[in-house]
């Protein structure tokens, strides 16, 4: 298995900003990697550079020991000679092509003997459950069934390393459930290094072994989908990842100075997860504005003077709108970001000698 | 008791429906719609078809039956006696013969120029994609007087061409005959595969030819495999197209034919009419129809199996140009050919050969502006300068006002067309509206020319006889033009919806205000495109004129071809130039006005 590196990278079309702006990441062997990031911030040009779709402008692109491309060193690899496999987005079946024609393709064109062909594509379409489709043409299938030949187009190669371009967004929420546990067991079942892309931070979070979250082209953070969660290194990261997203609260409010605590002079946002707040009898007094449940959880609106937190609750909250009720944050929890959005070391934790657990006790009846 | 109650419901039933068509007059439009095109389409063509089977006047002593007698003389006369194969065969295999070798070319010379053009780094290609598209804007018969222009010989009277004057003797087969037709009917084809091929080369979605070079295919392998599979609907499409188009090619073969009594089936129908042959004519007009017909049903086929290839073009953005190195050069001398051949060349000697006393000869004294602005020449006829000649502004006028007022009636007709069959409740009547709409589409300009001929030339019920006046034009032309002018009606239409239309509706606005102050308002563009397509074709169109007009309903067209009859050959070159410059003006509008370019309005 091939480890994938991408070395300072860039690539800009014409004047203007680039799209991928030197971007740093090593993808070890065997992983499950993830490019996340919303719209337009270069993820899928990234997918195309490793694919051999589009040439980088600056840097260099190593798979495995080779050099695929470097304009530096005078390298570019074409596509066709790179041995990786592409998942469209829109699954770009040959139209023309039946199903087994389809995942015959490659095999094809490397000139194995029939006979193997027809074995390996019956062995590929038996493991994604399209071996029925076999002599249907792409249009007469249902989205799922699409993108299941796509990739079995793509794995009958058996590519070292398998690059999927949004390959849950075109398929509806059932589907999207069992595609994403397929995903997980071709990859265990194949042990292909994946690179895929996507920009829902959910489907990045249940299936990514790492996670490199973009935006403006620029890489921003990379690891795995706990650390990215529990310690986001900056404000974007921390709102692009979570759902129902993250509380932001100015740090120069009231309710912001008291969470910063002594930082508040270089914290310009403090953020708190939904799911960090808790009810407690006592602690910030705090009105329920709105009760949302959302099925198996509630969400609930609070005001705190002039400030608001949404809180997310797996208990059923014994509430009534309008009612007081007092919160409490953990100070693990306390996300602090300066006027850049870069993370501040948390409050209670800074200098502080006292273990975790005793410290949020302090700080918790400091707050009440 | 029961029935009065029945019958009350039954009048109620009736006055709801006629107060619901009164305020919803579509129907009312597409029972319209339906009688017009029943009168102007489907009439004519069926009175010509009938035509061969009926003893026609003045043949009753030849038939040996009385006029207005069944018979089956003329079938029998045209294809079966000893005079059908001169008559019938030989014209019907030169046409074939003419048709399949133009059409093959062009397709073979047009993809390769669509493929360097949008997908090689050849020099200048924005440029060549508009400037390759001019031959398309011309009437095809340019071509074919500056053919002859430069290689006419002593065969026929008149001028000589250049090349005779500079003492070379073409021979006949250069100058006249299949060669030429082949050529020229050529040129002329490529532009319109250059636009079909390059619309759907520019359709394929990029992604499907990346992901075959994923998996290991070389450009060559991708375009075997992905790109001319994909692309085979288009092309087939564009060759039949191509196909139908040329055996109804009329001019090229009448200007270059002639001269050595070269027949194809479309001059063969000419020849018959003017010889008042109604019944010969009619076996000929029905011989083009049914190859028209056939070849377009094989069009309309092989359509929907391409519907299964619809294809999304997706934003894969790679560049699929290819680096042509070393032969970039060569490639876009091959394109700048093309240009010359097609565009500098014919247009250039055309316009020489109006500023010029004698063909070919290049000093000072031999030019001269007398063909286009000169005063009491001295000729017999035509003493003047062509832009002196009432004559040419009689005929300029006419062209405008008949294909104008023409155009105008089709475009209307066109959108109504697209209104009922976007709206109707009726789906048979929108299915019989689009459908007799784009039958005079299967039929070449010259048979349905025929057909309205047999039909209007005398008086038919209270239907005056229309011949020798502008009503016959202008009816043959809204006909003719129908198919592009409801294509174009039905698409609008369609991709507007309802919902415009239904909101005025609610708030309280009655048909006519409507079509004023929603649909028209939105339709403008198209209106304007359903109108100016028609003309550019009707401006530059022979066959329907050559047969309809009269010396007193002259056109540009049919002023330029007697001219080429009497032999001035300046004066008629100077026409054809005009001719041309109205055409290519009215294609660079339509083209602003589309933006998106002609292959859009070409392939439908």
């Amino acid at each position: 298995m091939p480890r994938i590196t991408l070395d300072h990278i860039s690539k800009s079309y014409g004047p203007g900003p680039a799209a991928v702006r030197d971007v740093s990441l090593h993808v070890a062997a065997g992983d499950f990697m993830c490019l996340l990031g919303p719209s337009g911030c270069g993820k899928t040009t990234i997918l195309r550079l490793l694919a051999g779709l589009e040439h980088l402008t600056t840097g260099a692109l190593h798979v495995g020991d080779r050099v695929v491309d470097s304009p530096k060193a005078g390298v570019f690899i074409p596509p066709e000679r790179r041995r990786l496999g592409l998942v469209f987005q829109s699954y770009a079946l040959w139209p023309h092509m039946n199903v087994a024609g389809n995942v015959a393709f490659g095999l094809q064109v490397q000139r194995i003997p029939k006979a193997e062909i027809a074995t390996r594509v019956a062995r590929v379409m038996d493991t994604l459950g399209i071996a029925q489709y076999a002599d249907r043409y792409p249009s007469q299938l249902s989205g799922g069934q699409q993108q299941r030949v796509a990739l079995a187009r793509m794995l009958a190669v058996n590519p070292e390393v398998l690059l999927l371009d949004e390959p849950l967004s075109n398929l509806d929420a059932t589907l999207r459930l069992e595609m994403r546990s397929e995903l997980r067991r071709i990859h265990q079942e194949f042990g292909t290094t994946i690179v895929f892309v996507t920009h829902d931070q959910w489907e990045a979070m249940t299936l990514a072994s790492t996670i490199a979250v973009m935006k403006d082209g620029a890489l921003q953070q990379t690891g795995t989908p706990d650390d990215i969660y529990a310690r986001p290194v900056n404000s974007f990261v921390a709102r692009f990842i979570g759902n129902p997203p993250i509380n932001m609260i100015d740090a120069a409010s009231p309710l912001g100075q008291r969470l910063a605590g002594q930082d508040a002079r270089h914290a310009a946002i403090v953020g708190i997860r939904p799911e960090a707040v808790t009810l407690t009898q006592s602690g910030l007094p705090a009105r329920v504005l709105s009760i949302m449940p959302t099925g198996g959880s509630w969400l609930i609106d609070l005001a705190l003077d002039a400030d608001r937190l949404l809180l997310s609750t797996q208990t059923r909250p014994n509430l009534h709108i309008g009612q007081t009720v007092g919160c409490a944050i953990a100070p693990q929890d306390i996300h602090l970001f300066d006027v850049h959005g870069t993370r501040l070391p948390q409050p209670a934790l800074q200098g502080s000698t006292f273990p975790p657990r005793i410290a949020m006790r302090q700080t918790q009846k400091d707050l009440l | 008791m029961q029935t009065a109650f029945s019958s009350r419901i039954a009048s109620a039933k009736i006055r709801r429906s006629l107060a619901m068509g009164w305020h919803d007059p579509t129907t009312l439009i597409g029972v319209l719609l339906l009688v017009t095109f029943l009168l102007l389409i489907l009439a004519p063509v069926i009175a010509i078809l009938t035509d061969m089977f009926f003893v026609q006047l003045g043949d009753a002593r030849r038939v040996g039956a009385e006029t207005g007698a069944f018979t089956l003389y003329y079938l029998d006369r045209i294809l079966l006696s000893p005079m059908a194969e001169f008559l019938f065969w030989v014209p019907l295999r030169e046409t074939l013969i003419n048709a399949a070798l133009s059409m093959i070319i062009a397709m073979v010379l047009g993809s390769g120029l669509a493929w360097l053009l949008y997908r090689t780094d050849m020099w200048g290609r924005a440029w060549f994609s508009t400037a390759l598209i001019v031959p398309y804007m011309l009437p095809s018969w340019t071509f074919a007087l500056a053919w002859t222009t430069v290689f006419k010989n002593r065969t026929i009277g008149g001028q000589p061409g250049w090349a005779e004057a500079a003492g070379l003797s073409p021979p006949d087969w250069l100058a006249y005959g299949q060669l030429p037709i082949i050529v020229i009917m050529t040129l002329t084809y490529i532009p319109m595969v250059l636009l079909l091929v390059g619309n759907g080369l520019r359709r394929i979605d990029a992604q499907l030819e990346d992901c075959a070079r994923i998996l290991g295919a070389n450009p060559a392998t991708v375009a075997r495999r992905v790109v001319i599979p994909l692309l085979r609907p288009a092309l087939l499409s564009a060759a039949v197209l191509i196909f139908a188009d040329a055996i109804g090619e009329f001019a090229v073969p009448y200007v270059l034919g002639l001269p050595v009594q070269y027949e194809v089936l479309s001059t063969s129908l000419y020849r018959a009419i003017s010889s008042r042959q109604t019944g010969a004519a009619a076996v000929f007009a029905g011989a083009i129809m049914l190859i028209g017909i056939m070849s377009i049903c094989l069009d309309l086929y092989l359509m929907r199996e391409a519907r299964r290839f619809v294809t999304i073009g997706g934003k894969g953005a790679m560049d699929r140009t290819r680096r042509l190195g070393r032969w970039r050069m060569a490639a876009t001398g091959v394109a700048g050919g093309f240009f010359v051949l097609g565009v500098v060349l014919p247009l250039g000697v055309l316009f020489l050969s109006t500023i010029t006393h004698m063909p070919g000869r290049l000093n000072i004294e031999n030019f001269t502006l007398d063909y286009w602005i000169g005063r009491d020449l001295g000729t017999i006829a035509l003493r003047n300068g062509v832009l002196f000649t009432p004559e040419l502004w009689e005929a300029a006028w006419n062209s405008l006002s008949i294909v104008g007022l023409a155009s105008l009636a089709s475009g209307v007709l066109g959108l109504l067309v697209g209104y009922v069959v976007s709206r109707t409740s009726w789906p048979l009547l929108g299915a019989a509206l689009r459908q007799l709409a784009f039958m005079p589409y299967m039929v070449p300009g010259i048979a349905f020319a025929a057909a309205y001929l047999s039909l209007f030339a005398v008086a038919r019920g209270p239907i005056p006889p229309l011949y020798g006046t502008i009503w016959i034009l202008m009816l043959a032309l809204i006909a003719d033009q129908m198919p592009f002018a409801s294509r174009s009606g039905i698409a609008a239409m369609a991709q507007l919806g309802r919902d415009p239309e239904e909101a005025a509706r609610v708030a309280g606005a009655g048909w006519w205000k409507r079509m004023f102050r929603i649909i028209g308002p939105i339709q403008r563009t198209a209106l304007v495109i359903g109108i100016l397509m028609p003309f550019v074709a009707g401006i530059k169109g022979v066959s329907l004129f050559i047969i309809l007009a009269t010396p007193s309903t002259d056109v540009l067209t049919t002023y330029s071809l007697r001219l080429i009859d009497y032999n001035y050959t300046q004066a008629a070159n100077a026409v054809v130039l005009i001719i041309a410059l109205i055409a290519w003006g009215g294609t660079v509008l339509v083209q602003k006005l589309t933006r998106t370019g002609l292959g859009d309005g070409l392939g439908g």
